[in-house]
Formats: C-alpha cells, sequence, structure tokens
C-alpha cells in the first residue's frame, strides 16, 4: 500500500470515528434523564416560565432536530451557547485551555524523563535492592488515590510548613497591585504550579519508570546489546547509547497519547487545586448538565485524541515500513 | 546515577528558593480588604442570566431591591425605597417613593429605572423574574422620586415576593434591550449578553475580574446607604474593597480560613468540619437559623400513598430527633409544619407532630393501630397477641390486595449525604411495620426528571435550601393546579378546601387575617400529609477572628447585605 494511500485510509477512518463519538457523545447527554433548567428554577418560577427558559435553551425541539442543528453548527464552526456563562462554548474552553497545557503537559514531559530516566537505571541494576525499592515505590505511586494525595499535600506543603500556596494560580492580592512587574507574576505562577506539578508528578512517574523498566529488560537481552559489548564499548555506552534509546519507544508512545488526554486536566486535580482549567469546567457542566459545554469539552478532547492517533500511526508507518502492509 | 540524582535535587532547590526570594515575603493588602472564599466562580454577571448561588452573591452586592427584610425582625422594610408603599385598594396600586439613590457613575436612580426594569421583564418574559412582576398591569413613574403600581388585582404578596427584586440601571440596559428586539431570539439576547461592569447602587462596584482567578469589589462612593441610619443600623461600608477566592474544595477553603487566608467563607459548612473549626484559635464560628425545608413528598396519585392513614402511619414511624441528632449531628431543627417555626408569624404552632417523644416500639405500634383500624392487615403482624414488637411479614391493602414493592428516591450520597442517609433509615422504620420498601438514590437531575415531570414515583427525599419567607409556596407546593407536569405541587395533592383557602391567602391584604388562613393551610396539609417535613439544617459558616467584626446574623446566615454594610476590621 502506497504511503500516501494509508495516510487517507487512515483518516477517513479517524472522520467516520469522529462522527460516532459525536452522535454517541449528544445522545449520552440528551436522553440522560433530568434537564438544565430543573437546576435554574427556584418554587416561585411558574411552570409557564420554565418552558420559555426550555425554549430559550432550543431544548424544547425533538432530539433528532437537536441533532441535525447541531451537526450543522458544529461544521460551521459554531459549537453553541453556554447555558451558564451565556457566551459561545469556544471562548470558554479557549480561555481555560492554556492553563491545562501548561500545567498538564509540564506535569507529562517531567514525569516522562524522570521515568526514562529512572527505569533504564534500575532495569540495569536488576535483582539488587535498588531494582526492588523503586519498583516497589513506582507501584505505590502509581496506585496513589490522586484527591487524597493532592490534599495531603496541600495540608503539608501549603497548610503545615507554608512553602506552597493553598490554591488557585496567582495570588490575587499580587496581581492586583499595579506595581507588580511581568517577571513577578510569571514567578507567581510557577510557584503556584509547584505543588500541583509535584503531586502529578508523583502520580505519572511510576507508570513511566514501569514501562521504561520492562522494555529496557526486553531490550538487554537482544543480540546488538551482546554485539555491542563484544564490541568492548563500556557499560555506559551500551546502556545509553544502545540498550535505553530503543526501549524508551513505547513510553514515547505513551507520552504522545498522555499529552492529548492531558488537556481534559485531571477534572480531580483541578478541582483540589482550584486550578482554573477544563478539567473543573468539565466537571461543572456535566453535573449542570450545561449540555453545550460538556459536548464541546469532550469533542475537543475527542479531536485532540485522535488526531494524536493518526500522527503516531504515520510516525509508525514511516518508521516501520511492515506496518504498511 | 548520582551525579544526576544530585544534579535534579540541586535545580529543583535552587528553582525553590529563586521563587521564594523573589516573591514578597507576605503579600500585604489593603487594610481594609475582606477577603471572600467561595467555592466556584461566578459564571456570569449578567443580572437576567445569572442562576448559580456564587453569580447571585456577587450581583446582590451591586444590584440593589426596594424592600428587603430586616435582620431581626424579618419584616419587610424600605431598603432602595424610602418608606413603606402605599397601596390604594381602590385603583389597587402601591406608590413607593424612592431614596436619593445614585448608581455607581454617579447618575441618578430614578423612577424611570424602576419603570424600565418592570418593562424590560415583561415585554421580554425574563424566566427567572417574570412570575413575580407578572401581577403587575401598568407601572408609572409619577416623579423623577416616585413610582406607582398599578395591579391586575390584589395580591398579598406583592410586597415581599415582587418588591424584593433587583432595579436595573435603565442606561445600561435600554441600549441592550434595543438591539435584542432586532433579534431571532431577543431574550436570548439580552440573557447572553455579556456584561463586564455591572453597574447597580449597592454598596460595591466590580473593579475587575480575572477570570478562572478572582473578582475584585470596591467600595461605591455612591451608595445610597453609607453614613445612613436604616432599621438602626449605621450603614457603610466600612470596608475599601472585597475580594473573592475560589477553593475547589471544602478541606482547602477551611485550610485557607484556618490559615487566615480569606476572611470569611461564603458557603455552608458541613457539621463534620465545626469541632476542627471551633478548635482553632483564628476562627470564628456562627451557626444561624435557616429558612429551608427537607421533606419526604409522597405521590398521592396512585395507591398505596394515595390513602392518607397510610401517610400518617408513615410520619409517626419517622424518627425525625434522630435524623436531627445523629444524621445532622445535632445542626438541625425538626420541622413538624412546611413553614419553618423560626418564621413565627406564619407557622401554625399547633399542627399535629405526630410520633414526638415516642419511643421506636411506641412507634411502631400506633402506626401499626391505625393501620389495622382502616383496613390494613398482614399474614404476620408487627405486634403478636402479647403486644410485643415482632418481624412483621405479608402487609395486604384493605382491599386484601398485597402491598408491591415500594421505593423512596433520594439524592445520592456525594450531592447530600444527609437526605441519602435519611432515605435508608426511613427505609428502615417504615420495614419495621412491614411496609415494603427501598431507599434509592439517583442523580439529582435525574430523580427531579422523574418526579417533578413524569410523576413516576412513590415517595421521595428531596429539599430547598432557601426558603422564601412569605409562606406563599404552600400554594405552590399544594394547590391542584400546580399538579401537571412541571408543576411545583410533586405530590399530585388535590384538596378543595386547601385550594380555596390558598386562593384566598393571595387575596387578603390584612396580614391579620393572612396569617389565619395560612395557618388553617399547614393544619390541612399536616392532617393529609401529603409532605412530611423533616428537618432543616442550621446555616454554618465561620469566619477568621482577626480579620473583620460586625457580623449581622440573621436568618439564613451572616453572608447577608446588612453584614457587608457594617463589618469593620477587627481592631489589633
Amino acid at each position: 500500500m502506497h504511503f500516501r494511500q494509508l495516510i487517507l485510509r487512515r483518516s477517513l477512518e479517524i472522520l467516520v470515528i469522529f462522527f460516532v463519538i459525536l452522535t454517541g457523545l449528544f445522545l449520552l447527554f440528551h436522553l440522560a434523564p433530568g434537564d438544565p433548567v430543573s437546576r435554574m428554577v427556584d418554587p416561585s418560577m411558574t411552570p409557564e416560565d420554565a418552558d420559555i427558559l426550555i425554549s430559550q435553551l432550543g431544548l424544547d425541539q425533538p432530539v433528532w432536530l437537536q441533532y441535525l442543528y447541531y451537526v450543522k453548527n458544529f461544521f460551521s464552526g459554531n459549537f453553541g451557547t453556554s447555558f451558564h456563562y451565556g457566551r459561545p462554548v469556544v471562548s470558554v474552553i479557549w480561555e481555560r485551555l492554556p492553563n491545562t497545557i501548561v500545567l498538564f503537559t509540564t506535569s507529562v514531559i517531567l514525569s516522562a524523563m524522570a521515568g526514562v530516566f529512572w527505569g533504564k537505571i534500575v532495569a540495569w541494576y536488576k535483582g539488587r535492592p535498588i531494582d526492588t525499592w523503586v519498583t516497589i515505590l513506582s507501584l505505590v505511586c502509581h496506585t496513589l488515590f490522586l484527591p487524597w494525595i493532592a490534599l495531603l499535600f496541600i495540608w503539608i506543603f501549603g497548610y503545615g510548613v507554608g512553602w506552597f500556596p493553598l490554591n488557585g494560580m496567582i495570588t490575587p492580592e499580587l496581581w492586583m497591585n499595579p506595581k507588580t512587574g511581568f517577571f513577578i507574576k510569571a514567578v507567581d505562577i510557577l510557584h503556584h504550579m509547584l505543588l500541583p506539578l509535584f503531586t502529578l508528578f508523583i502520580i505519572h512517574v511510576g507508570a513511566y519508570l514501569l514501562i521504561m523498566r520492562s522494555s529496557m529488560l526486553e531490550t538487554l537481552s537482544e543480540d546488538y546489546i551482546l554485539t555491542a559489548r563484544a564490541k568492548g564499548l563500556n557499560e555506559k555506552q551500551v546502556r545509553n547509547r544502545h540498550a535505553a534509546p530503543n526501549a524508551a519507544l513505547p513510553v514515547v508512545t505513551s507520552v504522545g497519547l498522555s499529552l492529548a488526554f492531558s488537556i481534559n486536566g485531571g477534572a480531580l486535580t483541578e478541582t483540589v487545586f482550584s486550578w482554573p482549567g477544563i478539567g473543573r469546567e468539565l466537571i461543572f457542566a456535566v453535573s449542570n448538565n450545561d449540555y453545550p459545554l460538556a459536548l464541546a469539552s469532550f469533542l475537543f478532547i475527542s479531536i485532540v485524541v485522535l488526531v494524536a492517533n493518526l500522527v503516531v500511526d504515520i510516525l509508525y508507518a514511516y518508521l516501520d515500513p511492515r506496518i504498511r502492509y | 546515577m548520582g551525579f544526576c540524582i544530585k544534579h535534579i535535587v540541586r535545580t529543583a532547590a535552587f528553582l525553590f528558593l529563586t521563587i521564594v526570594c523573589l516573591l514578597p515575603a507576605k503579600v500585604s493588602a489593603e487594610e481594609s480588604l475582606l477577603r471572600m472564599g467561595i467555592p466556584e466562580e461566578p459564571r456570569t454577571l449578567n443580572v437576567w442570566m445569572a442562576s448559580d448561588a456564587n453569580s447571585r452573591k456577587v450581583l446582590s452586592l451591586i444590584y440593589q431591591p426596594l424592600y428587603t427584610r430586616d435582620p431581626e425582625t424579618l419584616r419587610i422594610t424600605p431598603w432602595l425605597a424610602q418608606s413603606m408603599p402605599d397601596y390604594d385598594p381602590e385603583t389597587v396600586s402601591y406608590t413607593v417613593k424612592l431614596r436619593a439613590a445614585k448608581w455607581a457613575d454617579g447618575s441618578r436612580v430614578t423612577a424611570e429605572d424602576v419603570v424600565f426594569t418592570v418593562n424590560l421583564i415583561q415585554e421580554f418574559q425574563v424566566p427567572k423574574y417574570h412570575s413575580k412582576w407578572e401581577p403587575v398591569k401598568r407601572v408609572v413613574a409619577v416623579d423623577l422620586q416616585t413610582v406607582k403600581f398599578y395591579l391586575k388585582e390584589p395580591i398579598a404578596t406583592f410586597v415581599s415576593r415582587t418588591l424584593n427584586n433587583y432595579i436595573a440601571p435603565k442606561k445600561e440596559w435600554a441600549p441592550v434591550a434595543e438591539k435584542a428586539r432586532d433579534q431571532e431570539k431577543p431574550l436570548k439576547f439580552l440573557m447572553n449578553t455579556r456584561i463586564e461592569h455591572p453597574l447597580g447602587c449597592g454598596p460595591f462596584v466590580l473593579e475587575k475580574w480575572e477570570e478562572g482567578n478572582y473578582l475584585y469589589l470596591t467600595r461605591n462612593p455612591h451608595f445610597f446607604g453609607r453614613n445612613q441610619e436604616i432599621n438602626q443600623r449605621k450603614l457603610g461600608p466600612y470596608i475599601d474593597a472585597m475580594l473573592f477566592k475560589v477553593y475547589g474544595t471544602a478541606d482547602v477553603a477551611i485550610m485557607a480560613l484556618k490559615k487566615g487566608s480569606i476572611d470569611f467563607l461564603w458557603s455552608a459548612i458541613q457539621p463534620g468540619y465545626l469541632e476542627n473549626l471551633k478548635k482553632n484559635e483564628n476562627t470564628r464560628v456562627f451557626i444561624n437559623q435557616k429558612s429551608a425545608l427537607y421533606y419526604m413528598g409522597f405521590n398521592v396519585r396512585k395507591p398505596p400513598f394515595s390513602d392518607a392513614d397510610l401517610r400518617r402511619a408513615v410520619n409517626i414511624l419517622i424518627d425525625k430527633d434522630f435524623i436531627v441528632e445523629r444524621i445532622l449531628q445535632g445542626y438541625a431543627t425538626r420541622m413538624d409544619s412546611i413553614v419553618p417555626a423560626e418564621n413565627q408569624f406564619w407557622y401554625a404552632a399547633d399542627v399535629p407532630k405526630y410520633g414526638q417523644g415516642m419511643s421506636r416500639t411506641e412507634r411502631i405500634k400506633k402506626a401499626y393501630h391505625l393501620l389495622r383500624q382502616n383496613g390494613y392487615s398482614w399474614e404476620r403482624p408487627p405486634v403478636d397477641a402479647a403486644g410485643k414488637v415482632v418481624n412483621p411479614s405479608g402487609i395486604c391493602l384493605p382491599g386484601g390486595a398485597p402491598m408491591q414493592k415500594l421505593t423512596i428516591l433520594t439524592p445520592p450520597a456525594d450531592y447530600d449525604p444527609n437526605r441519602a442517609t435519611c432515605g435508608v433509615m426511613v427505609q428502615e422504620w417504615l420495614t419495621a411495620l412491614g411496609i415494603p420498601v427501598s431507599a434509592r438514590p439517583m442523580s439529582f437531575g435525574a430523580l427531579l426528571q422523574k418526579v417533578k415531570r413524569e410523576h413516576d414515583f412513590d415517595a421521595f427525599i428531596l429539599g430547598y435550601g432557601r426558603l422564601s419567607l412569605d409562606p406563599d409556596y404552600l400554594r405552590s407546593f399544594f394547590h391542584s393546579e400546580n399538579k401537571n407536569p412541571g408543576g411545583w405541587n410533586m405530590s399530585g395533592y388535590t384538596n378543595p378546601e386547601f385550594d380555596r383557602l390558598s386562593e384566598k391567602s393571595v387575596e387578603t391584604m390584612n396580614d391579620d387575617k393572612r396569617q389565619e388562613l395560612i395557618h388553617q393551610m399547614q393544619m390541612i396539609v399536616m392532617r393529609d400529609v401529603p409532605y412530611i417535613p423533616l428537618y432543616k439544617p442550621a446555616a454554618i459558616e465561620a469566619v477568621s477572628r482577626d480579620g473583620f467584626s460586625g457580623w449581622e446574623q440573621m436568618v439564613g446566615g451572616i453572608g447577608n447585605i446588612w453584614s457587608i454594610c457594617q463589618v469593620k476590621p477587627a481592631p489589633h
């Protein structure tokens, strides 16, 4: 199969998958019991007024018609207006997206780097106490319950020791001061970011380390490692130049997908740290039946994940010609 | 390896130290900056759109109503209005005189603004306010400071239910309304218009909203209450500014309060945190009554709960004191009527108090005798021949048909653990009489859909955290015209006598006569028990001890306009 044909076929497949996701999500939200109006009303509001509200939100039409409108609007770039914000959902998402990206992308990259580094070391020292202890520690980190550990860290480092702020992304008192310069504001964001970053690092690093460790162990049994040693290369060169780059491939794939998924910004992390990202908006949108905001957020995540998949597929096909057949 | 780990640790330490050195050691804000913690960021400051609690909190400091409630007596009291309205029965009209107030930009608040607000709501049918202003036939600006409301018919709740709504400035909204009229969906346009700096006449104005992070409000120099004595209270505000910070979880918000990062957590605190807060020397806790109602409702449209005797028996079986003392840890009050007892003027003190002071055995016996007298039977009765309470089985309805399995719908524990636990307890108490019932938690939206729109349920447990002080909700909850899908009479209760009294109560302009009618209505409802009032949680709030003083406690808590106008930095 020609390389271009493969790309075309995969793109078409992804388009179909996207349509299935779009339809599935739409139905999931609209057919689930409960309506967005029920939470907006109080006993003094008459059913007639509630109906006016329903009609304003466009929910008085049959579901299939709402679906057709939704698809039509979607392809014309109109994702709808949030029921609670009263403004286009795209603007809400764009506003929150950078906050999520900056936190989660940094955490994924840092933990992957550390995971690769320590993974290769512990695999090299397989069977020794360092391997046993680091593997156990990684498993513990990997299975930690995120909100619990996040609260614990806030309690220890924020409340107890006082090294870090308790929540949010900035210190309002500092930002309100017109004398505060750009540099100090940037440092302030970094200061707020450290604790959530550390928490996410602890949660993610274990997984990357374990992937790297097992991949490294497999690689170390390959013939070319033996050849490298036979050539008289020292152990460090064999480990870092010959084994590690090959062993890191599965981690790279995992990082690629994690980066794509990271834009949904662990909803729980963002809630506990009051980090103003997409994850927190998602929780609000879903729990308050703000369909347009919830749908758009999920669709946005789907698009990024699908595109990331496509890129990974193409890269693999490029790197390994066997995949094309 | 050792080198690399050392390197990483060294870099991290350097980064941390750099940050610590660069940032000011302590961010000293202005002396009289009141820092508030809120659980969620406001969604919008468009007054017609805002439906979430946090938007409403901020808006309540900016837009003001003509009348409000006195914090002590809870009586309606003039606020933006100068005096109580004059009612003219002949023309069925109310005349309201405005204070000499100014909008935050210095322009005058005039009768024209009031007329504009009412006309805007009526023209666009703004959902949240439309039904409130619906009784008004015509509104006229008599002069710059006097406005006259002509009503379609006399309505007793006009002042308490209608004149306590916000007045918006014409200059802010007239251009928006003009544009909206040209749109295909005018109301949608009006509600979706983004208001970045709402223009109000309240004690504060929005200075800055850093979305996702904080809101900063400063004192409105033109606030009409400033240095005025209203209801024997000399109003400020005595603080320069307010800062709203968002705390995603209650745990972190409490830590912030204890640490002094915020001065007031404007959100209900669960009783579980109370001991911890009380022990902390930096915090001060306020516990106030709430105007609220948490209740169990029945579907009286179908058997078995169409039978009032069965509903009464259930009421006897429910141990409200247990709910208050054990589930709500004592921070609640039992309720025996739909109107809370603290609402003294309207509360009917002589409503029947089912099962009060009885032991579990006494409840079972009393409920058993009540049902047996009314034709219920058991294969194995809950009380044996010797008068001992035993495990019953095979309960049958008066016609002899076995009682089918029943369900009590409750919100899930993550939404409200108290109501979910109440469901489980009620299930246990009813099972003791042989009633085959099970509690079923379901998502709040789904629950409302089943109960309010589809009427597909046996019983449910719900509540109102903010019940208005005027008991007109009795009519909403139990008048038969509200029992259609979407209506507030979710039980489907029908009683012509109640309907007649409730209609009369709306027309009765004399408070004492209306009080009598409201009492009668409560007696009827508590005799027929379509709802079993269960409890009313206390409003638990906390402030930092060193921060500010002068909080005004009232029903609902200290988060009210009176507090905001009176708090002062605490003397050090």
